[in-house]
């Protein structure tokens, strides 16, 4: 597609992807959400970052928003298919205890970044999510947009082999994917992260040359041996701190380990039962913190509860 | 009957899971008919409606306050109530206490065993709004809800956060709280055509506002039907079929509330995938209903069924077909790049695939299977070589992208690889049919390679699942043994393979190597079959003595095991098979007490037959004795348990006129010789003094 047609096709009504995340910055923040700022740390998912997995935990109340690139290396398509890639953006909402209102609120946010509900087809499909190496699970839905899966709604109800009370709602955006219903727009690459008059900016001009990288390096180049060694280290780490009594660096740890384990995933380097093997790994370490920070917030008394 | 109303329970929640939505609100329906019931209090029937936000039940003419009951109780005994005097006694007061009376106005009972002071009360009715409540509370916390959720702050659990509660008895609700949300006469509407509360008058006029005035179709029945009728409409005008399967229709059915469907393209270009994967592709991610012309091709298009009658319902459409676009493309990748690497080039790779723990690769597994197969292939004459290549190949299209993306395709793959690369029809048809049949009542292999292939693997899992000791227990049956122990048993019967158990079993155990002991599970994988073998027949109708009596003679090869018991079944509907029976188990009775040796039957001395009952008989079983041979050979059981059946006459009659156990000993061994052959001749085909009257 040509830059005038790209041009053409963007009216002024229709959103920019940063448009769009200061859109949802902007309605979350009135609903008395923290806007927290992405983790510098590699993740396969926004769940993972500490505002949600270590703040779901225990009593106290949160409320919070924020971006956060996602890394999932077997995704990777070396920029060549235009609706998968290896890293992109989730923008995760945690509504701790969930509210009453909570579906309404996530659909009032869509008529904000310019969803007409009596346009289109609004769905919610039943999807339960687990994460094994999180040791975590909860209820909730896929949410449809004319077919399209555009969010993961989830009420949490077990995180770290601990029961939610009060229960954390989470929703999710594929930012990416609601940018393509937005834009009408079939290819991610062609989607226009900005404009001024004098130029368009792409998603593919700023991410497709870190596709085709990122998926040589992860299906190709990655050190593998290296990668087995880094997680143990990693995995020896987070259990020290732990010991130490330090949750948030034993998390850290945790994370790091998480990652070592999904690019050997992405290398084939782990047969089926060892990959259960490393999952279990990594969800050890997962309960451990979770207690760990549930006894360290105990022991500050739940500061946010006042 | 007391005065009735009608009464109308409508949950509402957030979206309800689809799959399981109409068997929740069949089981709140049986619940809340369940308690009416054990309260007794009467009514004339119960509807359930079901939505994606909604689970109702309207129950007809209820009764609205339980009938007053009689109960009596009983005091001390007279003598005891009253002293010497007459005066009552603490305990005839205490009683009438009890009772709320004095004593004076307690009633005598008398029996023949003494009498008694009792008194008679009349138990008010209770109102049934006062019932309905616990009623409710109770039928929701029974649901067979498969995971149950908190949320909020809240400790109740339910399938998914509760909204709103409607109760209506009659004209009123009934003030409560239920699952910590309090009930009201209040409904809600659609989600976007009609979010406002909207207020139900009577419960009988539920369904009509909420279909008038509310955009919701609480009736399952008529939103499937609806569904059905519009996508029909659709297809028709599009010139071609839809394929419909009834499993997702109800899912669609469970996904909204006001259906809308309408149809999509996609470009064509993709028609040139395997069938099975654009299907997969439109049923299982985005639920559509496939197209197909009148000759059963695909065409590219789908059609869809929407919650909304949009304001712009292009809009949706183009939504929907942007969807399927990139999952198709998706499969188009996988499948050139599947072509490419050649599917006997995986082979090598399933090196690296563990199958089990204990039992090794995939690659293992694969080779014993070659060595199976070929045995089999053998045995039923066809060539080795196919089988053998069948065998090699069947485990790696699980190492295809597609099958990694579809893993439901995993054999048709498998077929479509196998013909790309150039392997005859015969390989290529047998890969699939490797894995039929894939459920209960599924079909079975076509071709005999297929045959084979299907047998040696369910054979293979049966013994190294059994070696490794996790054969099934009670409900837990975590590698799906018994189903492929009832797949094993359909292909040999119903394909008509003359397979014998105990020798498949025993060759297919020496395919493993000494550190699995396959040989010692020989005995319990065969026990295991058989009985799997008894399930089959029952729940297909057939008596558990018809089994048993074709058990007792322990054939190992199925097939023959099914011929006789036709031939038993046949044998049961004649009149003479009830007394014959009879007459057998007497035979086996008697012989069981003598010293005869069932197993070395020695030829009855017609010199010694005396009563014309026992020469007619012996006669008669000389004549059965030759007419069976040739029946026997060609294993013609039924024609020979019809023959046995014209014996009647002349074993009753000998039963009738002929004292077996007599004083002489040598009549006395002779006649038990006569009845030891008589009871051989039916034991060629069955043991029929199982069979019960």
């Amino acid at each position: 597609m040509s830059q005038d047609n790209k041009q053409k096709e963007i009216s002024g009504s229709k959103l920019s992807f940063q448009q769009l995340i200061f859109e949802l910055q902007q309605y979350w923040s009135a609903q008395g959400c923290t806007i927290a700022q992405p983790y510098d740390m590699e993740m396969g998912a926004g769940t993972f970052h500490p505002a949600t997995f270590l703040r779901a935990i225990g009593p106290e109340p949160w409320r919070a928003a924020y971006v956060q690139p996602c890394r999932r290396p077997t995704d990777g398509r070396y920029g060549e298919n235009p609706n998968r890639l290896q890293h992109y953006y989730q923008f995760q909402v945690l509504l701790k205890p969930s509210p009453d209102n909570i579906q309404q609120l996530y659909l009032d946010s869509l008529k904000t970044i310019g969803v007409d509900t009596e346009s289109h087809d609004i769905r919610f499909v039943e999807d339960n999510w687990e994460s094994p190496t999180l040791g975590a699970w909860g209820l909730g839905w896929e949410v449809w947009l004319d077919g399209m899966e555009i969010s993961q709604f989830t009420y949490f109800q077990q995180i770290g082999g601990l029961d939610c009370k009060p229960v954390t709602g989470e929703m999710t955006y594929g930012l990416e994917r609601i940018a393509m219903c937005l834009q009408d727009c079939s290819s991610i690459f062609d989607l226009v992260w900005t404009q001024n008059d004098e130029r368009v900016v792409t998603y593919g001009d700023i991410y497709h040359q870190n596709e085709v990288e990122m998926s040589k390096y992860n299906f190709e180049l990655a050190n593998t041996e290296s990668m087995f060694d880094w997680f143990d280290t990693c995995e020896q780490e987070s259990n020290k701190l732990i010991e130490a009594g330090l949750p948030i660096p034993a998390y850290e740890m945790t994370m790091k380990a998480s990652h070592a384990f999904n690019l050997l995933d992405a290398r084939g380097a782990i047969s089926v039962t060892e990959r259960q093997r490393y999952i279990l790994r990594v969800r050890t370490l997962s309960r451990a913190v979770a207690q760990t920070y549930f006894e360290s917030r105990e022991t500050l008394g739940f500061p946010l509860l006042k | 009957m007391s005065k009735t109303k009608d009464l109308l329970i409508e949950i509402g929640t957030e979206e309800l899971p689809p799959k399981s939505l109409k068997k929740l609100a069949i089981a709140f329906k049986d619940a809340i008919s369940k308690s009416l019931k054990e309260q007794e209090l009467k009514f004339s029937d119960a509807n359930w409606y079901a939505t994606p936000r909604r689970l109702s039940v309207l129950v007809n003419d209820l009764e609205i306050t339980q009938e007053d009951k009689q109960q009596q109780s009983r005091g001390p005994a007279v003598a005891a109530a009253f002293d010497v005097d007459g005066k009552a006694t603490r305990a005839a007061e205490g009683f009438a206490k009890s009772c709320g009376v004095e004593v004076d106005q307690l009633e005598r009972l008398k029996t023949d065993k003494g009498e008694w002071l009792a008194f008679n009360a009349i138990v008010k009715g209770k109102q049934s709004s006062e019932l309905i409540p616990s009623i409710i509370e109770v039928a929701l916390s029974k649901l067979p809800i498969a995971k149950r959720m908190r949320w909020g702050d809240s400790d109740v659990e339910f399938v998914r956060p509760i909204k709103w509660v409607l109760i209506l008895l009659g004209g009123d609700t009934i003030d409560c709280e239920i699952m910590g949300v309090t009930s009201g006469k209040d409904s809600y509407g659609h989600r976007f055509h009609h979010p406002e509360a909207i207020t139900i008058n009577e419960p009988a006029d539920y369904v009509v506002t909420l279909k008038q005035e509310a955009h919701v179709l609480a009736d399952y029945d008529e939103r499937r039907e609806l569904i059905q009728t519009q996508v029909n409409a659709i297809a028709k005008n599009k010139n071609g079929d839809a394929i419909i399967e009834p499993d997702l229709l109800d899912e669609v059915t469970s996904l909204v509330e006001w259906p809308v469907s309408f149809y999509g393209d996609f470009n064509s270009d993709f028609l040139k995938l395997p069938k099975e994967v654009l299907v997969s592709s439109m049923q299982d991610h985005q639920k559509y209903f496939p197209l197909v012309d009148k000759q059963g091709n695909l065409l590219p298009s789908f059609i869809s069924v929407a919650n909304i009658e949009s304001k712009n319902p292009e809009l949706i459409k183009q939504g929907n077909e942007r969807v399927i676009q990139p999952r198709l493309s998706d499969a188009a990748f996988f499948w050139e790049r599947d072509l490419k690497h050649g599917l006997a080039n995986h082979r090598e790779a399933l090196k690296k695939v563990v199958y089990q723990k204990q039992l090794g690769t995939l690659h293992e597994k694969s080779t014993r299977l070659v060595n199976t197969v070929s045995n089999l292939a053998g045995l039923l004459n066809v060539e080795i070589s196919t089988a053998r290549r069948a065998a090699e190949l069947c485990l790696c299209d699980l190492l295809t992208d597609m099958v990694s993306e579809f893993p439901d395709l995993q054999g048709t793959m498998g077929r479509y690889y196998a013909a790309a690369d150039g392997e005859i029809d015969e390989v290529a048809t047998a890969l699939e049919e490797y894995y039929q049949p894939r459920f209960a009542g599924d079909k079975l292999p076509e071709t005999v390679v297929g045959q084979c292939l299907a047998i040696s693997e369910k054979i293979d899992s049966l013994i190294g699942i059994f070696a490794i000791g996790k054969a099934p227990t009670g409900d837990k049956d975590p590698f799906g043994l018994r189903r492929s122990a009832i797949g094993l048993l359909r292909i040999i019967i119903e394909c008509e393979l003359d397979i014998d158990l105990k020798e498949l079993i025993a060759t297919a155990a020496e395919n493993y190597p000494d550190a699995i002991d396959a040989k010692n599970v020989i005995a319990d994988v065969y026990q295991f079959l058989l009985e799997r073998l008894r399930r089959y027949y029952l729940d297909e109708g057939v008596s558990s003595d018809t089994f048993e009596s074709v058990l007792a003679i322990k054939t190992s090869k199925p097939l023959d095991f099914h011929q006789r018991l036709k031939a038993v079944t046949e044998f049961r509907k004649l009149s003479e098979a009830e007394s014959l029976a009879a007459a057998n188990k007497r035979i086996s009775n008697i012989l069981k007490k003598s010293d005869i040796n069932i197993t070395e039957i020695g030829s009855v001395d017609n010199k010694l037959l005396s009563e014309d009952a026992e020469i007619t008989l012996a006669t008669a079983l000389n004549n059965y004795q030759e007419r069976l041979t040739p029946l026997m050979e060609n294993r013609n059981y039924k024609s020979a348990l019809t023959e046995l059946a014209g014996l009647r006459e002349s074993v009753d009659n000998f039963f009738d006129n002929v004292m077996v156990n007599c004083d002489d000993a040598a009549t006395k061994n002779n006649r038990l010789t006569l009845l030891a052959n008589l009871s051989a001749l039916f034991l060629q085909t069955a043991d029929i003094s199982k069979l019960q009257g």
